[in-house]
């Protein structure tokens, strides 16, 4: 009850929390004079136990530089608030980060051998977002990530039908497994970012999307020329063709996710899947005897115009203000190396953008290898779209109401509301 | 000291229920203790199913394999039990630093919170008479409607010019964020503790800081409890404050590395499960040593 007992009792106390809050920020400055210490920002979860792997094999070749991993995708805007953003950024390459890249962001990486060695046409996807000062290099290309449509070779196998390589031949396909009393393809509308598949597939079969998207106005200025490019008049093909896909879903496509589409493929459920590799090592954990194969959906009469669409699933960016820029050089430069790229693309199903690539022999996706090595590919059509338009709801109003001219209609209205409140 | 003080209350709490009738109330006890309310029961044990289901699915599902995750239905019982899923995930998540950083957040913001507004609330409630007090009450209750995400950028960039993008940054904004709501809850109770009690302290030679500290702030405690276990709560689950202002990532806290499971197309269920049932394993803890104590602190908050 003495005041000094009190006295002595909350000073301990506060002694203490302050000695814990010293201590735990202090943690952080332990870095030596002469370690170089980079930052990689790494957004993709499911890949960073590999990248841990990846970073110790460069820290045991490079004794000067220690590399950090973040996968913390929420830690990027704020590292560029507080200016401490990661040296090193990996991102699935989009208009969304080009945004980034046309604000002078990134580093020029176009002097870095690796530019050189990767696949033009895969760069060109990255530069057809926009470049600073319309001619520097922002992202180096490390994984594409090509979808099509999945499909159960022993299904197809036992109602002798081949791979179609035309759009007649796919429906005749489908029409096939429909009289047989089987689903021809599983939709999986509940999740409306899976509807982006077909539609990829349609648009990108039926518009040149780089061309299409590279007119279409951006801010309030180009609105100004008053230009005649719009959906309503060139995605009309594409989207009949969807809702003629859709015609082939089960049923009750409305009311399942994307896990149950993968479980109910993977059980033999449907004889096509519209998804990308990523649903992959899903559908073999359900089910480890299954055999698939991926093929380029055909969208015209002609089997040579049939192209594959990719997204480009991991870039590498170098942050243009650090203080690190030749450490950052020398790692991405390591991760660059062919027999990394290579390894990479292969452990998770996905393609090498080098010119050099070995061929992906994984029986799942290597009927998409002659389409990637002769660069006949293109961009999924949602990543042209900035996440302002909610592109995937107005997808699945569309799936569920089947109207093709609101639809379009609809992506005008938005493309031009965004476009005007750019400057 | 405090005892005799704390025993009082029920006394002190008198007049103040007097001004609200609540005869419904009344009535519903005194039967309660006399027989049992079968439906009440049953309605009971229906809601508590509302714990219990989401429970079960955390724990059968952190058990099992992925082949299992996947394709059997989700009340299933993992035949296989896994426990290396545990080890795997505290492995993953680096689960000692993400813990102690989750941690030190914590005690810091609770112990803060319980602080700052409790000291807060006295100030306003003893010079109410005063214009400023007023004015600075209605001053920390506005801050109740501005919402968050439209200072969070302004507050990333503040954290790192003061050197503070780490968890002490964390815990002092969870302090200054809760401080208009926990002081509005303390300023209410201390409005029905009679001045007459902190008369007797003063004459008894006690300065303002001792009346705090030794009658008012015991007197606070089932409020106290209130507060804190809403601080707890808030810091112990909170994801945007560290996701954002936390900058290096060997500081990050539990409920942000927990992303790592979550991919864009594939969620490892049973890794995120057996790593969200570490995470909670703490909050079950201190509720159960706690159980009746938060309960008493929760229903002092309902009635107040």
């Amino acid at each position: 009850m003495s005041p000094s007992g009190l006295t002595r009792r909350k000073l301990l106390s506060m002694a203490a929390v302050a000695a814990v809050g010293l201590a735990l920020p202090a943690c952080s400055g332990t870095s030596a004079d002469t370690i170089t210490t980079i930052r990689l920002q790494q957004n993709k979860p499911e890949v960073v136990e590999y990248f841990n792997a990846l970073i110790k094999d460069f820290e045991s070749k490079n004794a000067d530089i220690r590399v950090v991993q973040d996968f913390n995708a929420g830690n990027w805007v704020p590292g560029l608030i507080r200016d401490n953003p990661a040296d090193v950024v990996t991102n699935a390459y989009s208009v969304t980060v080009a945004d980034f890249t046309r604000k002078g962001i990134f580093a020029d990486l176009s002097d870095l051998p690796a530019a050189a060695m990767a696949d033009p046409k895969a760069l060109e996807l990255i530069k057809s977002f926009g470049q600073y000062q319309d001619s520097e290099l922002s992202a180096l290309p490390f994984s594409l990530a090509a979808a099509g449509v999945i499909y159960n070779k022993a299904l197809f196998a036992q109602h002798g039908v081949d791979v179609p390589t035309t759009w007649s031949e796919f429906l005749g396909a489908c029409t096939t497994f429909q009289a047989a009393g089987l689903t021809p393809i599983y939709g999986t509308f509940k999740d409306s970012w899976t509807l982006g598949q077909p539609y990829g597939y349609a648009s990108g079969g039926t518009v040149d999307l780089a061309d299409f998207f590279s007119r279409m106005p951006l801010t309030a200025e180009d609105l100004k020329s008053d230009p005649t490019v719009s959906f309503s008049s060139d995605f009309k093909i594409a989207t009949d063709k969807f809702l003629k896909i859709l015609d082939f879903m089960q049923k009750d496509a409305g009311s399942r996710s994307y896990t149950d589409g993968n479980a109910a493929f993977a059980k033999g459920g449907a004889a096509m899947y519209m998804q990308g590799p990523w649903a992959l090592s899903e559908l073999t954990t359900i089910n480890p005897d299954l055999k698939v194969g991926t093929f380029a959906l055909p969208m015209s009469e002609d089997p040579t115009e049939t192209k594959t669409q990719v997204t480009l699933d991991m870039t590498f960016s170098i942050v243009r203000s650090t203080p690190r820029l030749e450490a950052a050089k020398r790692f991405v430069s390591y991760l660059m190396d062919p027999a990394v790229v290579n390894a990479y693309n292969t452990k998770f199903s996905a393609f090498s953008p080098l010119k050099e690539a070995t061929v992906n022999a994984n029986p799942q996706i290597s009927g998409l290898q002659p389409l990637i090595t002769s660069g006949k590919y293109y961009l999924n059509v949602t990543n042209y779209f900035p996440p302002a338009i909610t592109l995937n709801n107005y997808f699945q109003t569309l799936a569920l109401n089947r109207n093709d001219k609101a639809f379009l209609t609809t992506l005008d209205d938005a493309w031009h509301r965004v476009a005007t409140r750019n400057a | 000291m405090t005892t005799p003080l704390t025993e009082l209350q029920p006394e002190l709490h008198g007049p103040a229920q007097l001004d609200v009738p609540r005869p419904t109330k009344i009535r519903r006890m005194n039967r309660e203790g006399y027989k049992i309310n079968w439906w009440m029961t049953a309605l009971m044990l229906v809601a508590s199913l509302t714990i219990l289901v989401p429970l079960y699915f955390t724990i059968s599902m952190a058990l099992k394999s992925p082949e299992q995750a996947a394709s059997g239905t989700g009340f299933a019982w993992p035949t296989d039990p896994q426990w290396g899923n545990f080890a795997q995930a505290f492995e993953m998540t680096n689960y000692p630093a993400a813990f102690m950083s989750t941690a030190f957040i914590t005690v810091i913001s609770v112990l803060g919170a319980l602080g700052a507004s409790s000291l807060v609330a006295y100030a306003i409630v003893r010079n109410w008479d005063r214009k400023f007090f007023r004015l600075s009450y209605i001053y920390l209750l506005s801050a109740m409607f501005v919402p968050f995400p439209v200072v969070i950028l302004p507050l990333i960039k503040q954290t790192a010019m003061f050197g503070i993008d780490n968890p002490l940054g964390v815990a002092f904004i969870h302090i200054v964020g809760g401080i208009s709501f926990n002081s509005l809850l303390f300023i209410a109770f201390l409005k029905s503790i009679p001045i007459e009690l902190e008369e007797a302290a003063r004459l008894d030679g006690a300065s303002t800081w001792q009346t705090f500290r030794k009658v008012i702030f015991p007197l606070l405690a089932p409020m106290s409890a209130t507060v804190g276990i809403f601080a707890f709560l808030g810091s112990w689950n909170d994801f945007l404050l560290p996701q954002m202002l936390i900058a290096d990532p060997a500081l990050q806290t539990l409920p942000v590395v927990q992303q790592l499971f979550q991919g864009q197309f594939n969620t490892n269920y049973s890794l995120a499960f057996s790593s969200y049932l570490m995470a909670l394993a703490p909050t079950l803890l201190v509720y159960l040593f706690a159980q009746r104590w938060i309960m008493s602190g929760v229903m002092r908050g309902a009635v107040k």
